[in-house]
């Protein structure tokens, strides 16, 4: 009997997995709770995980709903045990290739459980440094911790990763604070960082992660915070209301659940949520019961009435040289309409 | 936290946790089981840092937390010198993966 719901529970769990399709780039921010993991698959089916959230269980669960076939790669933003943790089952079931990390060692049980796991399956470990690691089709553009990092701080030693299909651009920094992205901004060439489609909150919206400065550079479209249940109080009202400045939509993991980005060859990109829909930032939302996509690609031919118009579609402010850009909506002249 | 009723047979003499990362008056710290938890800072010992491995025993009913630098090298140093090994002969410029 026991045997027969075992089976039957193995045929509905892989009936509902949903593996990335092919032919498109997909990245799942995964909702693992207080933490973070992004699965990225490329459109030749190659995948990449950054960060594996802090609980193992939680990990091989998501990993039977989407139906994940191998990893060519994981990724350790930093050693925190809310990034790291999920990593251990990825590894022991996937025995990927690489393991991309800081090179800082963590003193915890949970960083030696992973090198050891990884040892044994004989991955070989990337230390961050200027590199582009080709995923098919897709590129990952290695953001090595800047110079000059404490050493014994995780979180200022975080590897940040650009993701590139087409005109699509996406960006994840751990959980860089402050310290860190001033630097990022003090040494990277010029254009390194935006406009950004996606990008993921830092530090799951701590108070002591984003920066107006850091984000003027980055200038998200769409900001996605991975985060749960915690006492921390992330994502913080700072954050939420940088994110409202720059007119980026939010999505929330503990409201939304697993958000997903899909990348059609090209770069135009739909995101999608497991419940609700993209938040203004700082506004607390009710999930809705059902899925709805959000957040269409604009086409690069795309053209707006109006400031409401924009404002609508969740793509204020506008940039000079973004699709539906144009002076009527940028009275002061200043590059940005909308504002 | 442990609960502090806790009779002092029921607590291993000494326990050690790790703190993982330190989020404003909290730190996380991971437990001898390899979970985390979530403690004041102000419970553990004045100037710990992430990393630090703390040295926890009953004393008369008192739980006493102190930063043990001995084991916290020790562990570091090994922890340090596989994360080396991984990484060593990793290959440098564009990775096909």
């Amino acid at each position: 009997m026991k045997r027969a719901l075992c089976l039957l529970a193995l045929s509905l769990g892989l009936a509902h997995a949903q593996r990335a399709p092919a032919g498109v780039l997909t990245i799942r921010f995964l909702d693992v709770g207080q933490g973070d993991a992004i699965l990225i698959t490329s459109p030749e089916g190659k995948s990449v995980l950054y960060d594996g959230g802090r609980s193992e269980s939680r990990m091989r669960e998501l990993i039977r709903q989407y139906d994940v076939p191998s990893l060519d790669l994981i990724a350790a933003s930093h050693g925190d045990a809310d990034h790291i943790t999920g990593l251990i089952p990825a590894a022991a079931l996937f025995k990927p290739r690489f393991l991309l990390n800081n090179g800082v060692a963590a003193t915890t049980q949970t960083w030696a459980k992973l090198t050891n796991i990884l040892k044994l399956a004989g991955t070989q470990g990337l230390p961050a440094r200027n590199q582009v690691l080709n995923l098919g089709s897709v590129r990952l553009t290695v953001l090595p911790p800047p110079a000059g990092m404490p050493a014994g701080d995780q979180n200022l030693n975080s590897v940040g990763l650009i993701v590139q299909y087409g005109s699509f651009r996406a960006l994840l920094t751990g959980d860089s604070e402050t310290e860190q992205t001033r630097a990022w901004l003090r040494t990277l060439p010029g254009g390194t960082l935006g406009p950004v489609d996606v990008y993921k909150s830092i530090h799951h919206g701590a108070a002591n992660g984003d920066s107006a400065a850091w984000l003027a550079a980055v200038q998200p479209r769409n900001v996605v915070v991975s985060v749960g249940p915690n006492n921390y109080g992330h994502p913080t009202s700072t954050a939420l209301n940088l994110y409202r400045k720059v007119g980026a939509a939010v999505f929330r993991t503990d409201l939304q659940g697993t958000v997903t980005v899909t990348v059609q060859p090209g770069g135009a990109y739909r995101i999608t949520t497991e419940k609700g829909a993209a938040t203004p930032a700082a506004v607390p939302v009710k999930p809705a019961p059902t899925p709805a996509p959000v957040v269409p690609a604009a086409p690069a031919n795309v053209t707006y009435p109006n400031c409401a118009a924009v404002r609508a579609a969740g793509k204020s402010p506008l940039l000079r040289g973004q699709p539906g850009y144009s002076s009527k909506l940028d009275r002061d002249g200043d590059g940005r309409a909308c504002e | 936290m442990p609960t502090e009723d806790a009779p002092d047979d029921l607590m291993p003499h000494p326990s050690f946790v790790t703190v993982d990362g330190l989020e404003g008056r909290l730190a996380r710290v991971e437990l001898p089981d390899g979970t985390t938890e979530d403690w004041p800072l102000a419970s553990l010992p004045p100037g710990v840092k992430e990393g630090d491995v703390i040295r926890l025993t009953v004393h008369g009913g008192d739980l006493e937390a102190e930063i043990d630098h001995a084991q916290t090298h020790e562990r570091l140093t090994a922890a340090q010198a596989d994360t080396d090994a991984l990484n060593a002969g990793a290959p440098t410029g564009d990775v096909d993966l």
